[in-house]
């Protein structure tokens, strides 16, 4: 067997030629790949950024000035699409979402929160708890919000509620402070509605007085 | 070589853009496409109108809209006045809140009206789409005409309830008076 290698050629002109088409055809997919890759990312990374939307801050709540208008910008409609379709307009209603609680902490389910205040100037109001798919947590009792039909208040005019995975209220108290279920453990978002809100809340929705929201205990 | 790098990064970064702005647009576009084609019409419900849709009481299984709220009865009426006008009622005869809003094929609410300021009067519109019109023949006495931006889309009516077994004979009857029906 002869074992000497032929000494190899310099490729061809032709063949130099169909590979720089090759390398220059991969590039040229790479390059629009990553493009519409790096387009999909910043556009998901902006939507879910808190300063995307122009929005106004009362406490640890946090409200959209043109959730549902025509004359929101694209990314405030797409982010309201995402996390809030078919919201009205502010004159209509007013959403507050807090994903914080006062002390700036993400909300989680398996924390127990309580949550205080005075009921908003509004026709109508309401506090709900969704987990952070923006769906209800699925409970027993079929609990997932206090309105101002159901709300008791003290001889102070406030209203109190608690939420966690457990009920909080001892078994036998007399009037036990309402309380929405959060099984798990994982991301909480509380939203308040309000329905015909009061015009001077519409025309400035950063002048609402806050509900409190505070953790009540250790957090597992 | 640098000069011919750079074409690459600007290429790069033109497609990203425009790729992150179609995107961006795209999504309530989307989403709400997705909505309209799969909101069922209550065809079982005898005497119920088939453009109608009309969900069960919300709770943890509802998972079709994001943030429902549990303390609201719906219905939805999915709508294309590409070829013949809507005509749109209602008359729920409620004390409490209740509304019937419209929503853009892009996710906009382009109409809101309460019960409140109706007046106890019941709602009676005709939605056309934006190149649309209504021939005074076939309006009907009363009714007010209602431009919608884009020729698909959806009404939402909204019902509060505060104790939904204590209340449904009241309220499912009241929200079962929500109408969409084509005019000629």
């Amino acid at each position: 067997m002869n074992f000497d290698r032929a000494p190899s050629k310099p490729p061809s002109l032709p063949d130099r030629r169909a590979r720089w088409r090759w390398g220059h055809g991969l590039l040229t997919v790479g390059i629009a790949l990553g493009g519409i890759a790096l387009g999909i990312g910043s556009a998901w990374w902006v939507l879910k950024s808190p300063w995307s939307a122009p929005s106004v801050q009362s406490g640890a709540w946090q409200t959209s000035t043109v959730a549902g208008s025509a004359n929101a910008d694209m990314y405030t409609r797409s982010r309201i699409a995402v996390g809030a379709l078919l919201a009205l307009s502010r004159e209509e209603t007013l959403y507050y979402v807090a994903d914080r609680d006062d002390a700036g902490q993400p909300l989680r389910s398996a924390c127990s929160y309580r949550i205080e205040g005075t009921p908003p100037p509004a026709r109508w109001w309401s506090i709900t708890a969704y987990a952070d798919d923006f769906f209800l947590f699925a409970n027993d009792a079929h609990r997932y919000s206090l309105n101002g039909g159901a709300a008791r208040l003290d001889a102070q005019g406030r209203f109190a509620l608690l939420s966690g995975p457990q009920d909080p209220n001892p078994p036998a108290a007399a009037t036990p402070t309402h309380w929405l279920p959060t099984p798990g453990d994982r991301g909480l978002i509380f939203t308040l509605r309000l329905y015909n809100p009061d015009a001077a809340l519409a025309a400035a929705p950063a002048t609402l007085a806050p509900p409190s929201i505070r953790r009540v205990g250790a957090c597992p | 070589m640098s000069r011919c790098w750079l074409r690459y990064v600007l290429a790069l970064l033109a497609i990203a853009a425009a790729t992150h702005v179609l995107v961006v647009w795209a999504i309530p576009r989307l989403i709400m496409q997705r909505v309209m084609r799969t909101t069922p019409a209550d065809l079982g419900h005898p005497g119920a109108t088939p453009r109608v849709y009309f969900p069960p009481m919300t709770d943890a299984t509802q998972r079709r809209i994001v943030m429902p709220s549990p303390d609201l009865l719906y219905a939805i009426c999915v709508f294309d006045v590409s070829q013949h006008p809507l005509r749109v009622t209602a008359n729920p005869r409620l004390s409490n809140y209740w509304s019937v809003a419209g929503y853009a094929d892009n996710s906009d609410n382009f109409f809101v009206v309460n019960d409140r300021q109706l007046a106890g009067q019941p709602l009676d519109l005709v939605l056309v789409g934006a190149t649309g019109s209504v021939p005074s023949a076939t309006l009907p006495q009363g009714a007010r005409v209602l431009v919608a931006p884009s020729d698909k889309g959806l009404l939402l009516m909204r019902v509060l309830v505060s104790d939904y077994e204590a209340e449904k004979a009241l309220l499912e009857p009241a929200r079962r008076t929500l109408r969409c029906e084509p005019l000629p």
